[in-house]
């Protein structure tokens, strides 16, 4: 009888025990196979908590391709080299990443971003060569000579860190230094917790920081025939497919990213922004960038896949002759403060007189416009939002030059 | 010497120490697995004071039942207690249902949800007391309930055993060793229900329950290593989010039940004929 007994029992028993085990396999083994405890736990132990608190990151998680790949929160969380992590409920995490933690997967392209103007550069325009190392400056300067070791901007004294912390840096900061050693953050472009590839081909994602008067490319593009396609037929693209898979299919309509970035019909994609760009038009005077003939050929490849050559040829034709005209004209406007500091009659530091706004506005707002305008297909920018106003100020440059002569002359 | 003989074999008074002793401790248990949720939410307080207000009234009741002769005391405030206990107890696994499965109704959220059986501890213990007043005290069916009070206890321990170290993914293989020892507890101890048994048979289910025993040691010692390595410099922090050092200690506990049930059981077999209750004849209604 006793015997009879221990055999149900232990046949119950291993029934139990089975049935612990197919359980325990019917998990999707995204969650179980991990490369240590705290990613196990990580799978969906974040997601327990941050569903009631900051509830957004775990759905915009869901629907980010990290998750269809399986990359828990831990993955990205995780203090990458040269990080200091600190304990949050039995994890060591960080919170605010940055391109330290991207890079772990993907090196090649955190190494192209570093390439390109979006990185320390894009930090020196406002800070100068302040906050980034030796290296960091060196590494830029190898590929935008003049354009990271330089001081910092006038403005951040002139207007003070609170301007420039919630101002200039919100953008800038795209290629701000990290404690850990690396420059910059990839969610400036891709968002937090989507990790979007869409997201960072949306024209607005880059109009974020391009727009306004002193770099208008999304007023520019939404001018443009693109801009006007994109927004009648932007439910149409597919803006969510594979980089390396992209082609004119699922974008018949390119936006920023289309043209500068990205590999359609088997072109290379980039995370430099400045691969296929031939002049630096964001300049006072503009000049052609050092890989000149290689990147204008690149954009060239990419407009090919849309346009005849006769098109490309017009266009960069058209758009090389504004350069040159509104570079003589911003050498002309130059020449008038120019004068006058030589003369005397115009003293004191930069931005203490009327006259330095107005020539700054009309480099810094108008000739860029009018030369963007051009390259972008933005015909009212190249006129009204460009010429127009640089023949305005030109005007007005000249009547106050004549008037300080006056009040200088009247003065000795 | 007589006193000291029957305080050794009541086990209405066992059953109420394990009672009183595992109320008092279930409130530093919730303390520190609500700290996880930082008590979230106000409800989490709730099982926290009625821990500590029920042992201090069982205690009450306990001592006017043994030195004041009022047993009607602890009588009413056995069977307070016992419904509140039920009461609550069921209300935590709504709660911790509530706080995802019933929202996304996947294993991984029954995985990851507050777990969802560990409320039932109230409920045990509140049936416990329940029981230990509504039934005659030296009867089989006594033993028969106590008895399946425990083996529900280690079906708690089986699937908690379960979803706690899913977790973890059982990452650890020794993870594996508190899942197939409770299920091996709950086959045994199941097994009186549907057939006639034997005393020998009871000494094998002794000889299981002290395997439960020593699992629940190693499982205590496991967590707490676990613990001293955890990755906060704070060990209350790695306490209360790593690997909680009290849960094994569930198994030694509900062996103690186990023991009083199976002595209790082999004692109504040891009867001539029909088991008819001898002390405590009746329950005091």
């Amino acid at each position: 009888m006793t015997f009879r007994n221990v055999f149900i029992a232990i046949v119950a028993a291993f029934g139990l025990i089975l049935s612990a085990f197919l359980l325990n396999r019917a998990r999707p083994s995204a969650e179980t196979n991990q490369p240590d405890v705290a990613a196990v736990r990580a799978s969906g132990k974040c997601a327990e908590c941050h569903s009631r608190q900051q509830y957004s990151v775990v759905h915009e998680y869901e629907m980010s391709m990290h998750a269809a790949k399986h990359v828990n929160c831990l993955e990205c969380h995780r203090p990458a080299q040269n990080q200091q992590g600190h304990e949050h409920h039995g994890f060591v995490i960080v919170a605010r990443l940055t391109a330290g933690n991207c890079r772990g997967c993907h090196e090649g392209i955190y190494q192209e971003f570093l390439r390109s103007r979006h990185a320390a550069v894009s930090w020196a325009a406002v800070y100068g060569a302040q906050g980034l190392t030796a290296e960091q400056v060196a590494y830029a300067e190898k590929f935008h000579p003049g354009y990271a070791n330089r001081p910092p901007h006038p403005f951040t004294t002139l207007e003070g860190p609170s301007a420039m912390t919630s101002g200039c840096e919100q953008c800038h900061a795209v290629g701000k230094p990290n404690a850990d050693g690396t420059v910059g953050s990839c969610t400036a472009c891709h968002t937090r917790h989507t990790s979007s590839i869409a997201i960072a081909r949306e024209p607005r994602t880059c109009g974020q920081c391009h727009m306004g008067p002193d770099h208008s490319q999304i007023e520019i593009y939404e001018e443009s025939k693109h801009g006007v396609m994109f927004n009648a037929q932007h439910e149409l693209l597919r803006l969510n497919t594979r980089a390396g898979q992209l082609t004119t299919r699922e974008m018949w309509v390119p936006t920023c990213a289309t043209c500068h970035m990205s590999g359609i019909n088997g072109n290379k994609v980039t995370h430099d922004p400045s691969a296929r760009l031939s002049y630096y038009l964001a300049d006072p005077i503009t000049k052609q960038r050092p890989n000149y003939t290689l990147a204008q050929s690149n954009m060239r490849e990419i407009c090919n896949q849309c346009h005849t050559k006769g098109l490309i040829d017009r266009v960069y034709r058209q758009a090389e002759q504004v350069v040159s005209v509104t570079n003589d004209r911003v050498k002309a406007a130059k020449a008038i403060p120019d004068a006058l500091r030589a003369e005397g009659v115009l003293s004191g530091k930069p931005f203490t007189n009327r006259i330095d706004f107005v020539y700054f506005d009309f480099w810094h707002y108008d000739a860029r416009t009018a030369k963007h305008g051009a390259f972008m297909g933005g015909a009212d920018f190249v006129q009204w939002h460009g010429n127009y106003p640089m023949l305005s100020k030109m005007v007005e440059l000249e009547a106050m030059s004549a008037q300080m002569r006056k009040e200088h002359g009247g003065r000795r | 010497m007589a006193a000291a003989a029957n305080w050794r074999r009541d086990h209405v008074l066992w059953v109420e120490a394990f009672v009183l002793v595992n109320l008092a401790f279930l409130s530093i248990d919730i303390f520190l697995a609500h700290s996880e949720n930082a008590f979230h939410h106000r409800e989490e307080w709730i099982p926290f004071y009625f821990s500590l207000f029920a042992a201090v009234l069982l205690a009450v009741g306990l001592v006017a039942r043994e030195l004041y002769d009022r047993p009607r005391w602890w009588v009413l405030l056995g069977h307070l207690i016992g419904a509140l206990a039920v009461l609550i107890g069921l209300a935590g696994v709504v709660y911790h249902l509530d706080s995802r499965f019933f929202y996304e109704k996947t294993i991984l959220s029954l995985t990851y949800a507050a777990p969802f059986v560990a409320p039932l501890a109230y409920t045990g213990l509140g049936l416990l007391l329940i029981m230990n007043r509504m039934v005659p005290a030296e009867s089989i069916e006594w033993a028969q309930w106590l008895l399946l009070l425990t083996l529900a206890g280690f079906f708690g321990n089986f699937v908690l055993s379960l979803t706690d170290h899913a977790v973890n993914g059982f990452f650890h293989e020794t993870e594996w060793i508190p899942v197939a020892s409770s299920a091996l507890a709950v086959s045994f101890l199941l097994l009186p229900f549907f057939r006639p048994v034997t005393r020998g048979y009871l000494w094998i289910c002794a000889l299981v329950l002290l395997i439960q025993a020593a699992v629940g040691v190693l499982g205590f010692i496991l967590h707490g290593i676990a613990d001293l390595h955890g990755p906060s410099k704070s060990l209350f922090e790695n306490v209360i989010s790593g690997a909680p050092p009290m849960a094994p200690l569930l198994f030694p506990n509900l062996v103690i039940l186990g023991f009083i049930a199976l002595w209790a059981y082999a004692r109504q077999l040891s009867k001539p004929g029909p088991a008819r209750p001898r002390s405590n004849p009746e329950p005091v209604r």
